[in-house]
């Protein structure tokens, strides 16, 4: 029997007069890794950023584990976006800590886990992602893919349901991208549900070759439009 | 609503923080002491001076052998013929005496707003002052005097010398309407202190200064350069004479004076004790005129000039942490508020600002001392700074790190708090590093209502040694010691937070 974590309903975004997403319906099973592919443009990044509310949906519902997320209070949307860890394609950490800080500050401030716990979890988290012993660098002192490595580390130290990757090879020097890339694919062979974000096809090749389980969703640009009213109009949805 | 209970609880806060402390501070120092008076003018002035049993004397201390500053045993004390009066009337009144010092022209502020019962500072009852607050018997006259430079002595011995010349005469003072009056032909100069117009004699930026017989004679005596003459001019005696200010209406408390003016007029005890007492003074002040003689003053200047700078800038960040939030956030009230309060402290000047504090929100709560309004008015004007460097530091903050704290369950607070601020403090560093050294330098300011800290301890310096240049050199070097102390401090850990990346 499947779960539904994350359940998408006729959702729309609109920025301003510009219609970006129209009427997708998607549901994320529990352990399933769904692909999202499609041009630049196409409405992929905000579709993913709309599943933990960054962007919120003009229309339509999004639901985690059955809440709501589009009508509820800032402070439950907090506590939901715990289970959600993301992934950003330009990595985001806090250059202002080191890479043990960046791990740690969540589960310590908003879960509560004393210092000692979340070093220990931290450290573990570093040992999976192969960089047992850059836990007291500085972000800036590190390569895209180690850094990348670190941002999955820290998301995963929430112990999320889900991981939602946005385009988390693109800002990668080619030769990084492996790295990055094995990382995933650990982080699915062991189960964790994720929804990657990527115009690139050659990431999910990769992936879908190795494990049958990749499902792809693919945003496509409307025609020749004009660039700014760019609409997603079809949902492919496949098995491989 | 939300927002004005957060600025009158930041108030409160400042209030209850820096009071104390400043009192503190203060209780060895008479200028600045707490003290409690009324504004309402009736006979009950005499029944509250009782009390709480200290009578407060505004006078300005720069009026040598009216009232000048000496240093007893390394005190600074104020001391003058009329402030000999000033205790014979508090020991008549079976209080203790207060006596604060403050700009000459203040005073009647001061006294409209109760922060003094009463001015004894050499001032002559004219109409136009008896319009605001009442005056005691006349118990010394005066005549006006010419001070000149020496080397001029040729060139001026009337008043007629002086036709098209520059006359310099102290802002407030009788001898500054005796000029337009007595001397048409003359432009008239006005300065606040005596010791500033002294200097701008010594440098030639004004031929003479009209003053008091009295005084002129203590500076000519005690300054080998300057010389003087009588000028002749007659006025009458409400003019000349110079007598005690009260509250309008508080005719008890001016009887009680008149009183103990009439004693001390039976005996003579002006010319015969007072004066002489005023002479030991000045002379023990002559012989101790090298700088070094008076590092103490400096000392306590620079004690208070940091304690102003470092709580006002203390409250100064988080009030402008504060606005600077509010000036960001969503909530159009909000935001709309915190522009109309940049905009508006920065659009006009601290001085004002700090006079304002002291005598508009001193004349609501009475106790306010100088050294918490001027510190108040600093943090009030600093935060409108500092919110603009925060805003602009918060906004070099990339979205990203916004996103990325918020998709790991941190609130908005929480990422403000750990992800944000701590960024935005690196990039602004040497902006608000500006900003607490301009404090340093602009505190400075609060001089004018007597707070005790190194500009007013300068002036002091400058009355009690009768020279004008060595002190302000002297001052001049400390503000700079301090303010590239800090930077040097700054520097450090600007640097150490660079070392961390």
């Amino acid at each position: 029997m499947t779960t539904k974590i994350i359940e998408v309903q006729n959702l729309q975004k609109k920025y301003g007069e510009n219609v970006v997403l129209k009427d997708i319906n998607e549901n994320v099973e529990k352990g399933q890794v769904i692909c999202v592919i499609g041009p630049s443009g196409s409405g992929k990044s905000t579709f993913l950023r709309c599943l933990n509310v960054l962007e919120k949906p003009t229309s339509g519902k999004v639901l985690f584990e059955g809440h709501e997320l589009t009508n509820i209070s800032e402070k439950q949307l907090d506590k939901l976006r715990e289970k959600m860890g993301m992934v950003f394609q330009s990595f985001n950490l806090f250059p202002n800590m080191n890479v043990l800080e960046n791990i740690k500050l969540a589960p310590m401030k908003v879960k509560g886990v004393s210092e000692q716990e979340a070093e220990k979890k931290a450290l573990e988290l570093l040992e999976k992602v192969g960089l047992k012993d850059k836990g007291q660098q500085y972000p800036t002192s590190m390569s895209g893919g180690q850094q990348q490595r670190v941002a999955i580390a820290r998301a995963l130290a929430m112990d999320p349901e889900v991981m939602l990757f946005d385009e988390p090879t693109s800002a990668l020097d080619p030769e990084m991208v492996g790295e990055v890339l094995k990382v995933m694919r650990d982080l699915a062979d062991s189960g964790m549900t994720m929804v990657v974000v990527t115009h690139e096809m050659a990431s999910p090749k990769k992936l879908l070759i190795k494990f049958g389980l990749w499902q792809m969703v693919m945003f496509k640009k409307l025609g020749n439009q004009m660039n700014s009213s760019l609409t997603l109009n079809q949902n492919v949805l496949k098995t491989f | 609503m939300k927002l004005y209970q957060k600025i009158i609880m930041l108030l409160a806060m400042v209030l209850t923080l820096v009071g104390p402390m400043s009192t503190a501070f203060a209780a060895d120092d008479a200028s600045t002491s707490s003290q409690q008076t009324t504004t309402t003018s009736n006979n009950d002035e005499l029944k509250k001076i009782k009390q709480k049993g200290t009578l407060v004397v505004g006078t300005s201390a720069d009026y040598p052998p009216y009232e000048f500053t000496t240093k007893e045993n390394g005190q600074t004390k104020i001391v003058g013929f009329e402030m000999e009066m000033a205790k014979q009337i508090a020991k008549d009144l079976g209080v203790k005496l207060v006596i604060k010092n403050m700009q000459f022209d203040s005073l009647l502020v001061a006294l409209e707003t109760g922060k003094v019962d009463v001015i004894i500072s050499g001032m002559s009852p004219t109409a136009e002052r008896k319009k605001s607050v009442a005056f005691s018997k006349i118990y010394y006259t005066g005549a006006p005097y010419l001070v000149i430079n020496k080397a001029d002595m040729a060139k001026y011995d009337a008043i007629s010398d002086f036709k098209d010349k520059k006359v310099g005469a102290q802002n407030g003072s009788l001898f500054y309407d005796l000029i337009k009056t007595s001397m048409p032909d003359s432009q008239r100069k006005g300065l606040g202190k005596l010791s500033d117009l002294i200097l701008s004699l010594q440098s030639h930026k004004i031929d003479g200064i009209l003053m008091d017989e009295a005084t002129a004679k203590a500076y000519i005596e005690s300054n080998s350069s300057l010389s003087g003459f009588k000028t002749g001019i007659k006025l009458n005696a409400s003019d000349t004479g110079t007598a005690i200010a009260y509250p309008k209406g508080a005719t008890a408390l001016g009887e009680a004076i008149n009183k103990s003016i009439d004693k001390i007029q039976a005996k003579d005890l002006i010319n015969k004790e007072f004066i002489p007492e005023a002479s030991k003074y000045m002379e023990s002040n002559t012989k101790q005129s090298t700088m070094l003689d008076y590092w103490k003053y400096f000392a306590k200047g620079v004690q208070y000039t940091l304690i102003i700078t470092i709580i006002a800038a203390f409250f100064g960040v988080i009030l402008g942490i504060l606005l600077a939030l509010m000036r960001l956030s969503d909530n159009k009230l909000f935001h709309m508020l915190s522009v109309i309060y940049i905009e508006f402290v920065r659009g006009t000047p601290l001085m004002v600002q700090v006079m304002f504090v002291y005598f508009g929100i001193g004349s609501i709560i009475q106790s306010l001392p100088a050294i918490t309004a001027g510190i108040i008015a600093v943090a009030l004007n600093s935060g409108a700074y500092v919110a603009e460097v925060f805003r602009s530091g918060i906004a070099s903050i990339a979205a990203g790190q916004t996103e990325a704290a918020r998709s790991l369950g941190l609130s908005k607070k929480q990422t403000f708090q750990y992800v944000v601020i701590p960024q935005a403090i690196k990039n602004i560093w040497p902006a608000l590093g500006n900003e607490f050294i301009s404090l340093i330098k602009e505190s400075s300011i609060v001089s004018v209502i007597g707070v005790t800290e190194l500009m007013f301890q300068t002036q002091q310096v400058q009355s009690a040694t009768f020279k004008g240049v060595m002190p302000l050199f002297v001052t001049m070097c400390i503000y700079f010691v301090l303010t590239f102390s800090l930077s040097k401090v700054l520097n450090y850990f600007e640097g150490k937070m660079k070392h961390d990346n």
